[in-house]
């Protein structure tokens, strides 16, 4: 019976580590096969002739380096952007400065935004960028990332801004610290590592989104996900460059992901849920 | 680091209020003043979400009102009213993508939460294993969906495909799984789990580590089984966690679009075209854009409707984890 009871659980957990990471281990082991052994029936599983021939022949057929600076920049732009006037308006949110009918209002809204879904938006959105030349840009791209970025980034901050002490607060009052001293020098220092965190989800949510990329960008400002897109409708399959530029695309959000680990449930959940 | 600054300031207030080299004081500090900084930190955040949200939203409910028609060169839109509403509900395809989506949602939320609650429970304690769990976890959820398409399109394979292999070395024959209208949907459904359930997964062991462990030592003490236990106290305790992942997980599953486009592309024969597939379809493939703004706005006031739940949930978890709301 204990040994039953220790060992089922133990047996599911390593059912669940296998069948999750399977497909990584096998997108991993496509990119680095040599292309003979990439379509072949039986499959295999693993080889020791490893290879950079894939790679090599996805930066020969795209131009990958500029999507992958086109990503970075968007992604980038958008999480500071996002970041930036996010946590602003949350420690003000975060005070009683303003009416509470107010703020109640201003976050309900926020909370809405973050409902809709981005196809609802995209044809707008395509609409304005065009009446204002910013189809096919980095900034345009990053407008519209940030609007789905800030909604979250302003909870999450809310949350961390409503953990500090309220004393901290008052004592800075009392020594005559103006708002944005107090959320600048005090406030902002202390809430840092959840400025991280929202940083990292704003950045993942950026780098991974195709919907927006897809409709809003085309030669300049074209993203990873964009161009893993294009790989889709080839009569011509090319698994093995298509594995690689899903390798190189995965390695700079699974590092950060694994890096926000521990508060990966407060951003999910609009830090409704605190482990 | 919190404790560090009390300690200065119970030192500052000792002294008489006077400017210091750190803190300078430059002007009265006075409540017109605090607020009007309040406003202006609070602008560009809502200057950014009035023109990503309101203005964007207001401009599809208009254009939901015209027909537009690019094929015809010249045509001006032409105001038509709730014709695009009316037609829509007479449309077999929008009728057939809106059940599509009905069953999608329900089937990948409903295995979603349940593997989740399972795999949450069996990772909440850390130990070694759970930690690599852990990571198994992780790194499907961080991938780009589209990518995740793409990766499931050579594991289901036909005819070179790991999963294929698989059936064969049991004695099950091969399938055709994207090119089937019977195994798309569940393709689909087996994509979207793998890389949503994490979040339900870390979510639940979130909750499950916050529960009063002198419940369980109590249950223990009394000799009951790990499913008693687990139903008659984990699970009661959890709901108002399930709850919050619950409704998050449809408002979001409505929303799948990219792994459709990497896997089937709404195929075979348009038996998996989502609404959100279909809105992108009809807007940017035959440029109909005011058919598809209608659409949209249908699509809003589903999810909107189950919603509203989750805002008054997670409002009230907000409130109760200490906020200032």
């Amino acid at each position: 019976m204990s040994l039953r009871r220790a060992l089922l659980p133990t047996l599911i957990r390593a059912a669940v580590i296998v069948v999750m990471l399977f497909p990584i281990y096998w997108l991993v082991l496509t990119s680095l096969k040599p292309g003979a052994l990439v379509q072949t029936s039986p499959p295999v599983f693993s080889t020791t002739e490893l290879t950079l021939s894939s790679f090599d022949e996805l930066l020969a057929r795209k131009p990958v380096v500029a999507f992958f600076l086109n990503s970075t920049i968007v992604a980038f732009g958008s999480t500071v952007i996002a970041v930036v006037f996010g946590s602003m308006a949350a420690f003000v949110l975060s005070k009683t400065f303003l009416a509470l009918r107010l703020r109640r209002a201003i976050l309900l809204w926020v909370l809405l935004t973050r409902i809709f879904p981005p196809v609802v938006l995209v044809i707008p959105y395509f609409t304005i960028l065009r009446d204002l030349g910013l189809v096919d840009t980095h900034v345009g791209l990053i407008l519209t990332h940030v609007g789905y970025t800030l909604p979250l980034v302003i909870w999450l901050m809310l949350g961390f801004f409503a953990e500090l002490p309220n004393e901290l607060d008052r004592a800075a009052v009392l020594d005559g610290c103006s708002l944005w001293r107090r959320f600048w020098r005090i406030s902002m220092p202390l809430v840092l590592p959840g400025l991280a965190v929202a940083a990292i989800f704003a950045f993942i949510f950026s780098w991974n989104e195709y919907l927006f990329a897809s409709i809003l960008t085309a030669e300049t400002s074209q993203t990873l996900p964009v161009a893993m897109s294009s790989f889709v409708g080839q009569l011509q399959q090319q698994w093995g460059p298509m594995s690689a530029l899903g390798v190189l695309m995965l390695i700079p959000v699974a590092v950060l992901a694994l890096a926000a680990q521990r508060y990966i449930v407060q951003g999910l959940t609009f830090g409704a849920v605190k482990e | 680091m919190i404790g560090h600054l009390r300690v200065r300031r119970s030192t500052r207030l000792g002294r008489p209020a006077a400017p210091r080299d750190q803190w300078p004081v430059r002007r009265p500090l006075t409540l017109r003043r605090e607020r009007a900084l309040s406003v202006a930190m609070l602008v560009p955040a809502v200057a950014l979400l009035i023109g990503t949200s309101v203005f964007p939203i207001v401009s599809s409910l208009r254009s939901s009102l015209f027909e537009t028609n690019p094929n015809i060169p010249g045509l001006e839109p032409r105001f038509v009213g709730i014709e695009n509403y009316t037609r829509l509900f007479e449309d077999p395809v929008f009728l057939d993508s809106l059940r599509f989506t009905a069953i999608f949602v329900a089937i990948a939320v409903t295995l979603e939460i349940v593997l989740g609650l399972a795999v949450g429970v069996l990772i909440s304690r850390r130990t070694r294993m759970t930690t690599l769990a852990r990571v198994a976890l992780l790194i499907p959820f961080a991938l780009a969906p589209i990518a995740a398409g793409i990766l499931w399109k050579t594991l289901f394979s036909s005819t070179w495909g790991p999963i294929n292999w698989l059936l064969g070395t049991i004695g099950l024959p091969r399938q055709n799984f994207l090119g089937s209208s019977s195994q798309a949907l569940p393709s689909l459904l087996a994509v979207e789990v793998w890389q949503q359930m994490p979040a339900v997964a870390f979510i639940i062991a979130a909750g499950v580590v916050s529960l009063p462990t002198d419940l369980f030592r109590a249950a223990q003490a009394d000799g009951a089984s790990a499913w008693q236990t687990f139903r008659r106290i984990t699970l009661p305790l959890l709901r108002p966690v399930i709850f919050v992942v619950l409704v998050l997980r449809v408002m979001d599953a409505f929303k799948t679009y990219d792994i459709i486009v990497a896997l089937t592309n709404g195929g075979p024969a348009q038996s998996t075209e989502s609404i959100t597939f279909l809105i992108a379809k009809e807007g940017f493939r035959y440029f109909h854009t005011g058919y598809a703004a209608a659409m949209s706005w249908v699509l809003l006031v589903i999810i909107m409707i189950v919603s509203i739940p989750l805002i008054r949930g997670l409002e009230r978890a907000q409130r109760a984890g200490g906020a200032d709301l």
